[in-house]
């Protein structure tokens, strides 16, 4: 499979933070284990109740576009030739309060509306060094049957 | 706070195009500090702290050595951030001065670019993309400019508002600037027909209304309002100032808790209540553009006007000149002067009620700086007349 911004382009560093995001191949946000506060990103204390009790729950992959921006100007040269594309702020549905940033591969990014209904698709890398299979959660419109 | 200090002198060095400045970032600061103590009519021996923001590398002790100071009673720096916390520097010369630990302190910013690199250019990326970024990056999120244009989409969506806020805004600081021999866009006004046909950097945000990156400096002293009656200048006493709470990082500010928003709801609060006054009492206002979108939403949040307004509040040169119905970036601001992190609107604010501005506003006595929005920290600095 082919990333949005291409197979070179840059990956999120895995560490005991971003593992469950990154590799899991299903939509995993921390959550606290007493007081059931979900917290996006991830901290060694949860903000709700202060307790250190954490852990990663499972979210259903619906979401919703909460806002976008095109990009014009690449800001590095790896990405000249892929303007212009979309970042999409994604709200999951499971987990209210959470946003997530990503891409719609779907769709041209005149195509792209606050508002519209999305669902969780993932880029699989594998990684050539030796680590850990990435699967970077990604989002596609679901589009209205006519 | 409440007029107990006061800003006794104000000095830049010339401000220049990104990475064109023949001085080094330190030799700026020394220029600019030099110039801010001349000013006030003060000798450097008279110096005795340093207050700074951001990654500033200019470290006090070397600046001490550099300029002969006697004693160095206060040197201190606000947490991370960026041009957001350039009221916040002055905000901790103030406790600095009003507790007495220090005479005279400098709150001062310096960059020079071509030594040291852009600022505004992405980080995380080569190699993997770490901390904040790492939510970010992969997905091609990289500058503040990007950041800030995602607030300022649903920001426009929420509140039916058109891309001429963003022109108004940016036309105004081009407008100030005109008025400035400082200005690095003096000389060069921006009419409408230019704004809109200006390339896209990153919808919504077309290219003029993103500011420059720049090199130069810029510093103030701090010293009690008593003492500050002696010297050379009026002094320009600080009436209120401000930090308030926002998001842990960038990433954060995208959760539900913040999004979209700049973060100077509170800032807002506190100034208006340490100070007694209202929105509507400000004669002048300085506020930092690193973009337009997030002006219009820290106006808002400042309570200048309700989301629902802001379109006509910045409509029809409402923030142009020096009689605009409310005067704004006189010096021209971020965009228009000089993107010297925000520093050069704290000594745009104290010419302003000194009197000396190039877009002079009549009877100016209440002059308020509100710093970057975007990032947390944000802060704010009000000043008045004795
Ligand atoms: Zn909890």
């Amino acid at each position: 499979m082919t990333r949005y911004l291409g197979d070179e382009w840059t990956l999120p560093g895995i560490n005991d933070a971003t593992r469950a995001w990154f590799t899991s191949g299903r939509l995993k946000v921390q959550r606290c284990d007493d007081c059931r506060t979900w917290q996006h990103p991830p901290d060694e204390i949860c903000g709700g109740c202060q307790g250190n009790r954490l852990s990663f729950a499972e979210c259903g992959e619906a979401g919703r576009i909460e806002s976008f921006v095109v990009v014009h100007r690449a800001v590095h040269p790896a990405l000249e030739d892929r303007i212009p594309y979309a970042v999409a702020l994604v709200s999951l549905d499971d987990a209210p309060g959470v946003n997530a940033i990503g891409n719609v591969l779907n769709a041209a990014p005149d195509e792209l509306a606050i508002g519209q209904r999305v669902r969780a698709v993932f880029e699989e890398v594998s990684q050539p060094e030796g680590g850990e299979v990435l699967r970077i959660p990604q989002w596609e419109l679901i589009r209205e049957a006519r | 706070m409440q007029g107990r200090a006061a800003v006794a002198g104000v000095g830049e060095s010339v401000y220049y195009m990104r990475g064109k400045s023949p001085d080094s970032e330190f030799q700026l600061a020394c220029t600019a500090i030099r110039n801010a103590v001349a000013d006030a009519g003060l000798e450097l021996t008279d110096i005795d702290g340093f207050v700074s923001y951001m990654d500033q590398r200019n470290d006090p002790l070397r600046l001490a050595h550099a300029l002969g100071l006697k004693e160095l009673r206060w040197a201190a720096t606000t947490w991370a951030g960026g041009g957001n916390n350039a009221a916040g520097a002055v905000q901790i010369a103030d406790a600095a001065v009003c507790a007495g630990y220090a005479k005279h302190v400098v709150a001062f910013r310096a960059l020079a670019q071509g030594q040291f690199g852009r600022f505004g250019r992405p980080r995380g990326i080569g190699g993997r993309a770490e901390g904040d970024m790492a939510w970010k990056a992969p997905y091609g999120l990289l500058s503040p400019a990007q950041e800030c244009a995602l607030h300022t989409k649903r920001f426009m969506h929420d509140h039916a508002i058109s891309q001429e806020a963003l022109c108004d805004i940016a036309l105004a600081c081009y407008a100030n600037a005109q008025r400035n021999p400082r200005a690095i866009r003096y000389g060069q006004p921006l009419t409408r027909e230019k704004y809109h046909a200006s390339r896209w950097i990153v919808e919504p945000f077309h290219l003029y209304d993103c500011c420059p990156e720049n090199d130069g400096a810029a510093a103030i002293i701090v010293t009690s309002t008593e003492r500050a009656r002696d010297l050379l200048n009026t002094p320009v006493p600080i009436v209120a100032a401000a930090q308030g709470l926002g998001p842990k990082y960038g990433f954060s500010a995208f959760q539900g808790r913040w999004f979209p928003g700049m973060f100077y709801t509170s800032v807002g609060e506190a100034i208006w209540q340490r100070s007694g006054a209202k929105p509507a009492d400000i004669d002048v206002l300085q506020l930092y553009e690193n973009f337009t979108g997030p002006v219009m939403m820290t106006l808002c949040e400042m309570g200048f006007c309700a989301p629902e307004e802001v379109e006509s509040f910045v409509a029809d040169g409402a923030l142009e000149g020096p009689d605009a119905k409310l005067p704004f970036n006189t010096a021209g601001g971020n965009i228009g002067e000089a993107y010297i992190h925000g520093f050069e609107l704290v000594t745009e604010a104290v010419r302003q009620v000194r009197g000396e501005s190039t877009c002079q506003v009549s009877d100016v006595s209440l002059s308020l700086v509100v710093a970057g929005p975007g990032y947390a920290p944000g802060s704010a600095v009000l000043f008045g007349v004795l």
